[in-house]
């Protein structure tokens, strides 16, 4: 059974516009491209920048009901790609300069900030990486659970109040309607975390955006954090949820498909399995055989050797040209489309064109 | 485990504010001055109790009479004057009658405005005597009377403008500050053309057109006096959006209201606060030295600065120039300690060194 696409992601393009170091290169790129050109001419504040591609020509669907994962290394552009779906991108310097996101039939790019403000919470929530930062320090945590409630639904505080408490309970803090009166500083990062897991859920949101949930957790408090996502998740049945995050072991746990970032662009998507099993593209394989293998306990551990370039000298073929062990001519010239190799298995490879 | 449970209760929810109220108390010298200052602000307000002309109760003639609260002629009372009943006199006179007759008067029963030539004779200003603590002015007007009254108006002058010029001050800050870009630069230039105009040359221009009262001098130090707020508030704003609780509260479908008022500007408020104690200073200073100028408040008004200048031409009398620089040194002081002790409660480092 085909499923239902939820949200419809088309050639999202964030840029962030940085002062050039050399501006002949980024003049001609600007040029070649019209948008990019139509952009420079209206807005003077661009004069003498360069855009740095965040995230070039990302296009996904994400479906009813499933666990998206998007992994990659650091500056690969997966939380950029996350923050343009709700459009949480700081302007300037950064700009979402062209794309579409498609729910229920409205694209929400287009949307001003008033009218965007009712989807966000409501329709999308996310979940931030760093716990001890993203709550309000000199708020009640009830308080402020209850104004993600009373932000989107028209109830009494008392009945926020109420379903605050809830939600406390339900992502497991103990005496919740104690806790309710406490503030951040009297909680542990877990807690926070599952403080923000129980404001982002509070209204059910059709898309939960966890950015690396469980990067800045303990080991011990990760599996409980993931396992609530999901569980909280049932109660709306249609509701998916975007994983992003670089742990591969999160990610063949609880995703049912992943898109491999790399260079702001998806080098690969394929269902978890078919990731794991039969990876397509060298980056995906050097991701993976990094990962330590518990049957093979005394090998040593495979690293995709150098760094990722920076993000305004990326190669002009294949973004990941400068570190594959498979390198050939071709990938140097042309960057590779993205191809649909085996069923519903796309990657962006030479190798396979 | 009860025991435990009880702890934890009395930990829970406390606010930072509530954490810094805790440590400011802590801090002894901040705190007692505090306390002074607020004790004697609060009795300030029931000054006419304590020092005053008006007598508390009369009784004349078996009838009780309240003149604190209402005018008596003197003839009603039964004392042989024009006008107002003098009740230092009506006490003597009722003494020596001895009909049952007496007057309870204030602790202190000068009052601020009240010429005092016909009881003492001679030429004010009268040096300091057991009847009149700090002496007379140069129109025989009871100083200690003066000085008293004077607090309360300079404080109140003060706290008012103080906070009239933060709430400007913060709203102008956050808007500046969050939304930024081009309102930022704009409001920016026309603050700082604002504040290029020379407040005293406004003050002196203003005065000397219409006498100002305390509301005109209140407006026009509130008018001058919010600009440096601004750049306080502005300037946490730009730090403080960056962070992620706030871009948290954005992507939970916040209003821009809320993100201003119940996110950033509560965490922003530190340096604001710590500044208020001084500003206060500040403008206590001001309403001094404009009344010393001549430029404060009309001529009855008991005041500090207006006491200055009469000592300033006469010289001689030394009380004159003594009595309300004390008051105010001392005022001035205490104000100053408390603003210490709050920088020092709001200062998340605690002084420590490695020994």
């Amino acid at each position: 059974m085909e499923k239902k696409k939820l949200f419809e992601i088309k050639n999202i393009r964030t840029y962030f516009f940085v002062e050039a170091t050399d501006k002949q290169i980024s003049e001609d790129s600007i040029k070649q491209d019209p948008r990019l050109k139509e952009l420079y001419e209206s807005d003077k504040y661009l004069k003498g920048k360069v855009p740095a591609k965040a995230v070039d020509n990302v296009s996904f669907n994400i479906y009813e009901g499933e666990v998206l994962g998007i992994v990659g290394e650091s500056g690969s552009g997966k939380s950029v790609t996350a923050y343009s779906i709700t459009r949480l991108i700081p302007d300037p310097p950064g700009k979402i300069v062209s794309g579409e996101v498609i729910y229920k039939g409205k694209d929400l790019l287009k949307l001003t900030f008033d009218e965007m403000k009712e989807y966000r919470g409501k329709e999308i929530a996310m979940i931030f990486q760093e716990p001890m930062t993203s709550l309000n320090p000199v708020m009640k945590i009830g308080d402020q659970i209850m104004e993600v409630i009373l932000n989107h639904e028209k109830i009494s505080k008392e009945d926020a109040f109420k379903k605050a408490t809830e939600m406390l309970e339900l992502v497991g803090i103990p005496s919740p309607d104690k806790r309710m009166k406490d503030y951040p500083h009297q909680f542990s990062g877990g807690m926070r975390q599952r403080v923000m897991i129980a404001m982002a859920l509070s209204c059910h949101p059709a898309l939960l955006i966890a950015d690396e949930p469980t990067t800045a957790l303990d080991v011990t408090i990760q599996a409980q954090i993931i396992e609530l996502m999901l569980r909280l998740k049932k109660e709306r049945e249609e509701a998916a949820i975007l994983l992003i995050t670089h742990n591969l072991g999160v990610v063949a746990e609880t995703c049912d498909r992943v898109i491999v970032m790399y260079g702001g662009k998806i080098q690969e998507i394929a269902d978890v399995n078919a990731l794991f099993e039969t990876p397509l593209h060298p980056y995906t394989e050097g991701l993976l055989s990094s990962l330590p293998n518990p049957d093979k306990p005394k090998g040593k551990l495979r690293a995709i050797p150098g760094i990722i370039p920076h993000i305004l000298e990326l190669p002009k073929g294949c973004k990941f040209a400068t570190r594959c062990e498979k390198v050939f001519e071709k990938c140097w010239e042309t960057e590779p489309e993205l191809i649909e190799k085996e069923d519903k298995h796309f990657v962006r490879c030479h190798l396979y064109s | 485990m009860s025991d435990n449970s009880k702890d934890t209760e009395k930990i829970a929810s406390v606010s930072i504010l509530r954490k810094r109220w805790k440590k400011f108390k802590t801090i002894k010298r901040g705190y007692y001055s505090f306390l002074l200052i607020l004790f004697l602000y609060i009795l300030s307000f029931l000054l006419p109790l304590f020092i005053g002309r008006d007598a508390l109760i009369v009784k004349y003639n078996g009838e009780y009479s309240f003149p604190i609260f209402k005018y008596y002629s003197a003839e009603s009372l039964g004392q042989d004057l024009q006008g107002e009943a003098n009740y230092r006199l009506l006490k003597k006179q009722y003494k020596e009658e001895d009909k049952g007759n007496w007057v309870l008067l204030p602790l202190y029963p000068y009052g601020p405005n009240e010429n005092l030539l016909d009881e003492m004779g001679g030429n004010p200003p009268h040096p300091p005597s057991a009847q009149h603590w700090c002496g007379t002015d140069d129109r025989g007007r009871d100083v200690f009377a003066r000085l008293a009254h004077g607090f309360n108006i300079g404080l109140s002058f003060s706290i008012i403008v103080t906070l009239l010029t933060y709430v400007i001050g913060i709203a102008i800050g956050a808007v500046l500050g969050f939304y930024g870009g081009k309102i930022d630069i704009f409001g920016l230039r026309l603050i700082e053309i604002w504040g290029t105009l020379p407040f005293l040359f406004v003050i002196i221009i203003i005065s000397s057109i219409i006498q100002p009262n305390f509301l005109l001098l209140i407006f026009i130090l509130t008018l001058f006096g919010w600009i440096g707020i601004v750049y306080y508030i502005r300037g946490e704003f730009y730090r403080e959006k960056a962070r992620d609780y706030v871009s948290a509260a954005v992507s939970m479908g916040a209003r821009n209201s809320k993100i201003i008022f119940s996110h950033i500007l509560p965490n922003s408020l530190t340096p604001v606060i710590s500044f208020a104690p001084f500003a206060i200073v500040a403008n206590i200073f001001s309403l001094v030295s404009l009344d010393f100028l001549g430029f404060g408040l009309p001529p009855p008004t008991p005041s500090w600065g207006q006491l200055m200048q009469q000592g300033l031409s006469n010289i001689d009398n030394w009380w004159l120039i003594v009595t309300p620089l004390v008051a105010m040194f001392f005022t001035l002081l205490t104000i100053v300690f408390i603003g210490e002790a709050i920088r020092e409660a709001f200062d998340p480092k605690i002084y420590s060194r490695l020994r």
